[in-house]
């Protein structure tokens, strides 16, 4: 690779330069240290680092001063970054002039860079990692040509706050994972390859007749809260089923839609009989129709999918200790939800009767679907050719070269194919026909380290298939197609022009939205959405509860709820800056959101329709716009009853500003415990924080911390916009209570009687300006904050792009890519193909090169 | 929400694949390499209870009563009413207070669960997990059994990092899913050719090894075609496929020997979780007729786990006392069912020691024989991380002394691993250190 050799030298020739220019002021390496820089350190920071105070465990008395030995980089990393944000010293102490705040800076950087050129341009950390869990199901999906769910059967990955799980420390690979994996591949290779011969179809149809019942549903209609049994609600039970294979499943259905309904969601799942009020029953969704038809014209709605990914009910244990027949079970469910669901929980009450109701006339399913027998999965692998016939022996090579070319993402060598040949002669032994070899043999394939992992090869000969799957496991989490795999073979992916192209196709495919959202719930970690406890006493409309039996007052757990909308509401808002190629600014605001009826609702847009999601133009008066408002940010960073300050100033420091926030110190008191009797007396939380930086221990963090927090307090724990909150004299805000209240209408009454006063949502930032609520807060973001916010998801998609954690040696490139992107407003879509262009990203040779 | 299938059934996989292997590598457990010889075995159970346990503090300096710690000073027990279900075993017990692992302190109540059985540093020293106890002492004795070590949880599955389902790992990043569904248990370990016969079994036994050896083969070359950096970590894979090799020869040579002729006949296989009693005793059960057919020596049982919220098992305490919320609400709210939850926890536990007491063994029964450790690593409803509720039992005849309250509070403290590695050298485990150790905790012992 000539060419990226004089890249190289080129960059080391620029910083030499710049280092010159920069370091005019402080004389650059151990001799300025001596004559400038120690002494900065000793009047500005030693007192509180040094042999004294430790604090945050941080000494710099004692500090290398000759950066370029890369003894301590990571420590000037730090020291470079305090200084930089403005972080160090604390505003309490005696600050330097700007000036001098500068020159440190630019000494600091020179060393670093001159310690980066030093030592070699290339990061040497191992790249070589088995694939996520997600990456390993879309793999197998794409190779086989059709989805299992695998990922089940699988340990779950690790997942931590603000990381990508895909680097070379978390994808570990044990004998258990192993075992799973040689489960899944014999699983799979019994899907992938049919026996010869058409099978047996299985078929069950259900009709059901309008007729008029006593609770106002029609016996053949689906009201959100269900209907009596023997009505569709109660589903369809599947009377026999093949154990693999496609279905198909077909809904004859239309919809009641009252006035301003524009359509209903109907959803089938298939599964456990959903009759049963218990907390543990398994389904798996079928596929969703948006019905816009009314009665007269009733429409068929066709799904497909595989019948090996849905949970078969195991039969009841009868009184002579042996099961009954397993039973596999149809189920409707109108999914329209326009945010008052948890108003009336009674399929008997009328508005069951007023909101929008399917007609279903009937259901059908077949399985399976021998339409193309044997199905194109069966012959991708085992094609036909005389071959079989005339030369067995070549034929079985055949079929294993083309598989484990597709399946090591790189064409199989003449080693491979013998080595499974090998493989094959042996099984084949005992299994006699070529079907059952042949998946034995293929599941060997599917546990080999070339297909489990990401490696790179020693030599570079493998280079442009290495660099093919990079840009695919990037922007789809899944293995190279036909494309890919044709320009590497062409050796053309080094390229940037190609690049350019490729990545703009990958992104422009439904495939990106894996990627998406992977990527998306790890950056901002909106994963504890879901398992925030909500306090339904409060919130009586947020959630959607079982009304009775073992279930009752829990949410209901068979349908997508509210807060699933709200992870899908991030993920397509992310997409859909990616998909326009918006500035990164719009992180912080923008002037759209995506939303759907029940977000909507929620949020208190008016004039949305339908249940997908889709960019919705919002106004001011809507307090949205950007990721900083989203459901899953302020839901997720609450604690159910009340907004959570602190976590919300974690997660804006962490995912939006890219600064590391160090968990509380294990020896950390509770916020009331250290503001004491005081917290009696403290109305707000702003109040009890304060008291709590009284106390010195907590002081030094959440003065950083805690102003960021403050102007989210403007949206409650639900994540809706709430700006009055109850006066001091209000000792205790009550819950929903139907005997005082009567409805919702009464409490909704109670809370605007009692929520009168502002709600204290002014601080200061660190170095900041006094900002009072979000949009003073997201105005200061977009002003002062931008470069750090734009670097920040540059990194983001760099690390995970690579799959391995930055490192100082990074810097160099990642200041190129961040002045490149800022030039350009850090559109996304561009930012990800100067990232994929890169030599970070393309380069990943582990070990030093022209050594 | 819907629970994830740990019992993908064997029989499934082999009938799909045509005639492929009936390879019982079995989730949480591995083949027993030989016969156990004259020796009597010595065992070890480590076992888990969350969302912390009853600690009031009582008026005029008296012990209350519902506290989880029988008694108020170190030195004999006496038993309160919540440990009351222990009396009966009383030299076969020592409670531990002032014990915890450094390693969790970072990590919060509600995922300090993770590192209860490993004492790993998930926070700062190591980013992942780390192997637990139940494992090493598998790793190093554990091929004298059938299986090297059986992992239970009443959850299934690993669960993520800071909501881990099982107590043990294999080693860094890599948790082993515990098993939960009774049925699927007793299959595992006293039924695992699946209906086949012997030579069937000992055939396919055979081909799978001589095709995991090519499958290391192909690795190998593999490895030395890569990059330095990434070679170390093909390593991992190649122990992979080298320890499924293992249990593969394991399997074969245990062909040889019987399988334990157990009678399911008695056992309440198809108990729900909503009956907590009949669920909770199954397991025990299986954990008890594992141990007493020496089909393993060690084991580990998550009885919760730290985020139960979701499931029926948070509920336990609802179907077992009629409590009205959650299970993991007693901890925070502390209501009266709290003293009568953590009694309930003590029964059936002493119900699974009194089994092993009431089985002789040698001289002895076979609670002498098995060390069982059993406590939590959040200690109570404030989401602290030191000071766990520490419940050692049984392990008489392998140099335990019991009976007593210690405390190793103020300058007596020292890490839970301490505990650990006297229970690891107690079935010969020869080990110095383990976690962040500082020596052995001779006070528990004889």
């Amino acid at each position: 690779m000539p060419d990226m050799k004089r890249f190289v030298i080129a960059v080391v020739a620029v910083i030499a330069t710049c280092g010159q220019m920069l370091s005019a002021d402080i004389p650059p390496g151990p001799e300025g240290f001596k004559s400038r820089v120690a002494p900065f350190f000793k009047e500005h920071c030693v007192t509180c680092h040094g042999p004294e105070k430790n604090k945050g465990k941080i000494t710099l008395h004692a500090i290398d001063g000759d950066i370029s030995t890369g003894r301590e980089v990571e420590r000037w990393e730090q020291i470079l970054k305090a200084l930089k944000s403005g972080e160090m010293p604390p505003e309490d102490r005696k600050q330097p002039d700007e000036a001098q705040r500068k020159e440190m800076v630019e000494w600091i950087e020179v060393g670093l860079r001159d310690s980066i050129a030093k030592s070699g341009m290339v990061v040497t950390v191992p790249t070589a990692r088995r694939l996520t869990n997600f990456e390993y199901q879309n793999t197998m999906r794409d190779l086989l040509g059709f989805k299992l769910n695998l990922i089940k059967n699988l340990p779950e990955d690790p997942v931590k706050p603000y990381k990508f799980n895909n680097t070379a420390e978390y994808m570990l690979l044990g004998p258990e994972q192993l075992d799973r994996y040689l489960e899944n591949a014999r699983r799979a290779m019994a899907s992938a390859i049919v026996d010869p011969g058409v099978p047996k179809i299985h078929k069950s149809e259900m009709k059901w007749q309008a007729r008029a019942t006593d609770v106002g549903l029609g016996s053949n209609e689906l009201g959100v809260y269900g209907n009596r049994r023997g009505t569709p609600a109660t589903g369809m039970g599947v009377k026999s089923w093949p154990t693999t294979g496609e279905y198909r499943v077909r809904v004859k259905a239309s919809a009641i839609l009252p006035p301003g309904t524009t359509e209903l969601p109907l959803r089938l799942v298939m599964g456990y009989n959903l009759n049963q009020n218990l907390a543990m029953l398994q389904m798996e969704p079928v596929g969703t129709a948006y019905l816009r038809n009314d009665k007269e014209h009733s429409q068929v709605f066709e799904f497909r999918g595989r019948i090996e990914n849905y949970p078969v009910e195991p039969g009841i244990v009868g009184k002579d200790g042996k099961p009954g027949p397993p039973s596999l079970h149809i189920t409707p469910q109108n999914l329209y939800d326009d945010g008052t669901l948890n108003d009336d929980l009674s399929f008997q009450k009328p508005r069951n009767v007023l909101l929008p109701r399917a007609v279903i006339d009937s259901i059908e399913f077949e399985a399976p679907l021998v339409d193309v027998w044997p199905p194109e999965h069966h012959t991708r692998i085992l094609f036909d050719s005389p071959l079989r016939k005339s030369d067995p022996k070549a034929y079985v090579r055949e079929v294993l070269k083309r598989f484990i070319s597709r399946a090591y993402r790189r064409p199989a060598t003449e080693e491979d194919v013998n080595h499974f040949a090998k493989i094959y002669a042996i099984v084949s032994d005992k299994l006699e026909t070529l079907e059952a070899a042949m998946r034995e043999t293929l599941s060997m394939v599917l546990i080999s380290p070339q297909f489990l992992c990401h490696t790179v090869s020693e030599d570079n000969s493998l280079r442009q298939y290495e660099l093919a799957s990079k840009l695919s496991y990037f922007l789809w989490g899944s293995m190279p197609d036909d494309e890919l795999m044709r320009l590497a073979a062409q050796n053309r992916l080094d390229d940037p022009a190609v690049i350019e192209t490729q990545v703009r196709r990958l992104l422009a495919d439904p495939r990106s939205r894996d990627f998406i959202d992977n990527f998306t719930t790890q950056w901002v970690s909106i994963d504890k959405l879901k398992s925030v406890k909500i306090n339904t006493a409060l919130f009586p409309r947020f959630l959607y509860l079982v009304p009775a039996g073992e279930r009752k007052g829990t949410e209901e757990p068979y349908r997508p709820t509210i807060r699933d909308y709200m992870h899908d509401e991030t993920v397509a808002f992310v997409a859909e800056l990616i998909r326009r190629n918006a500035g990164v600014s719009n992180v912080v605001d923008s002037d759209f959101a995506c939303l759907n009826v029940p977000l909507a609702a929620h949020y208190g847009v008016e004039g949305v329709t339908g249940h997908e999601l889709r960019p919705v133009a919002i106004k001011p008066e809507h307090h949205l716009g950007g990721l900083l408002t989203h459901g899953s940010v302020l839901v997720g960073n609450s604690t159910g009853s009340a907004p959570h300050p602190i976590y919300r100033a974690v997660w804006l420091r962490e995912a939006i500003l890219g600064e590391e926030v160090k968990p509380p110190p294990a020896e950390v008191p509770a916020l009331s415990d250290t503001a004491g009797d005081a917290a009696e007396k403290a109305v707000s939380i702003k109040d009890l924080l304060r008291k709590h930086r009284q106390n010195e221990s907590c002081n030094a963090c959440h003065a950083r911390l805690d102003p960021w927090g403050i102007p989210f307090e403007q949206y409650n724990a639900i994540g809706k916009y709430q700006p009055k909150v109850p006066a001091a004299s209000v000792k205790m805000v009550r819950g929903f209570d139907k005997k005082i209240d009567m409805d919702l209408a009464g409490y909704s009454t109670y809370l605007n009687r009692i929520n009168t006063v502002p709600v204290q949502a002014d601080s200061e930032v660190p170095r900041g300006p006094k900002i009072d609520g979000m949009e003073q807060l997201k105005a200061f973001l977009l002003k002062d904050r931008i470069d750090d916010i734009g670097e920040n998801v540059l990194r983001r998609l760099l690390t995970y792009g690579i799959g391995r954690e930055l490192t100082y040696r990074d810097r160099v490139e990642i200041e190129k890519l961040h002045q490149q992107s800022k030039q350009n407003n850090y559109k996304l879509q561009d930012m990800i193909v100067t990232i994929c262009q890169s030599p970070t990203f393309r380069d990943f040779q582990t070990k030093p090169k022209g050594k | 929400m819907a629970q994830k299938s740990w019992q993908l059934s064997r029989r499934e996989l082999i009938r799909g694949g045509g005639a492929a292997l009936a390879l019982p590598l079995l989730n949480g457990m591995s083949w027993g390499r030989a016969a156990a010889g004259k020796d009597l075995p010595k065992r070890m159970v480590v076992s888990y209870i969350s969302y912390g346990v009853y600690e009031p503090k009582s008026e005029k300096g008296a012990h209350h009563d519902w506290s989880w710690w029988p008694c108020k000073d170190p030195g004999p027990l006496t038993f309160n009413k919540s440990a009351a279900p222990f009396e009966p075993l009383k030299d076969s017990v020592s409670y531990l207070r002032g014990l915890d692992h450094a390693g969790g302190y970072a990590l919060g109540g509600h995922s300090s669960g993770d590192v209860f059985a490993t004492g790993a540093d998930m926070v700062n020293k190591e980013k992942t997990n780390n192997i637990s106890i139940d494992q090493l002492a598998a790793k190093v004795n554990g091929h004298k059994t059938r299986y090297a070590s059986l992992v239970m949880g009443t959850e299934g599955g690993t669960g993520s990092y800071g909501n881990c389902k099982t107590l043990s790992h294999y080693g860094p990043g890599r948790p082993i899913p515990s098993l939960h569904k009774p049925q699927d248990i007793f299959n595992r370990i006293f039924k695992p050719y699946a209906g086949k016969s012997i030579e069937e079994v000992r055939a396919e036994l055979k081909r799978e090894a001589s095709v995991l050896d090519l499958m290391l083969e192909n690795s190998k070359s593999m490895k030395n075609r890569l990059g330095k950096d990434d070679q170390g970590k093909l390593d991992e894979y190649l122990e992979s496929i080298r320890a499924l090799e293992q249990r593969v020869e394991r399997t074969s040579k245990w062909t040889q020997t019987p399988l334990p002729e157990v009678d399911s006949k008695g056992l309440k296989l198809d108990a729900p979780l909503r009956d907590p009693v009949d669920y909770t005793r199954c397991m025990y059960d299986l954990l008890y007729l594992a141990l007493q057919t020496d089909s393993t020596r060690y084991a580990s049982f998550m009885l919760e786990s730290e985020s139960s919220t979701q499931n029926e098992v948070g509920k336990f305490a609802s179907f077992a006392l009629g409590y009205s919320g959650q299970t993991h609400d007693i901890a925070h709210k502390r209501p009266h069912e709290s003293g009568l939850w953590d009694n309930w926890r003590a029964q059936q536990h002493a119900y699974f020691l009194k089994r092993l007491r009431d089985t002789k063994e040698g001289d002895g029964n076979m609670l002498d024989r098995t060390v069982v450790l059993w406590g939590s690593s959040h200690p109570h409803g404030s989401h602290d991380t030191k000071n766990y509720p520490i419940h050692l039992a049984g392990g008489n005849a392998l140099g335990f002394k019991h009976g007593k309250l210690h405390a190793f509070e103020g300058n007596k403290k020292v890490p839970l691993a301490n505990l650990f590695v006297s229970m690891l050298n107690a079935v010969d485990v020869p080990t110095e250190k383990f976690a962040d150790s500082t020596g052995k905790m001779t006070e528990v012992l004889a």
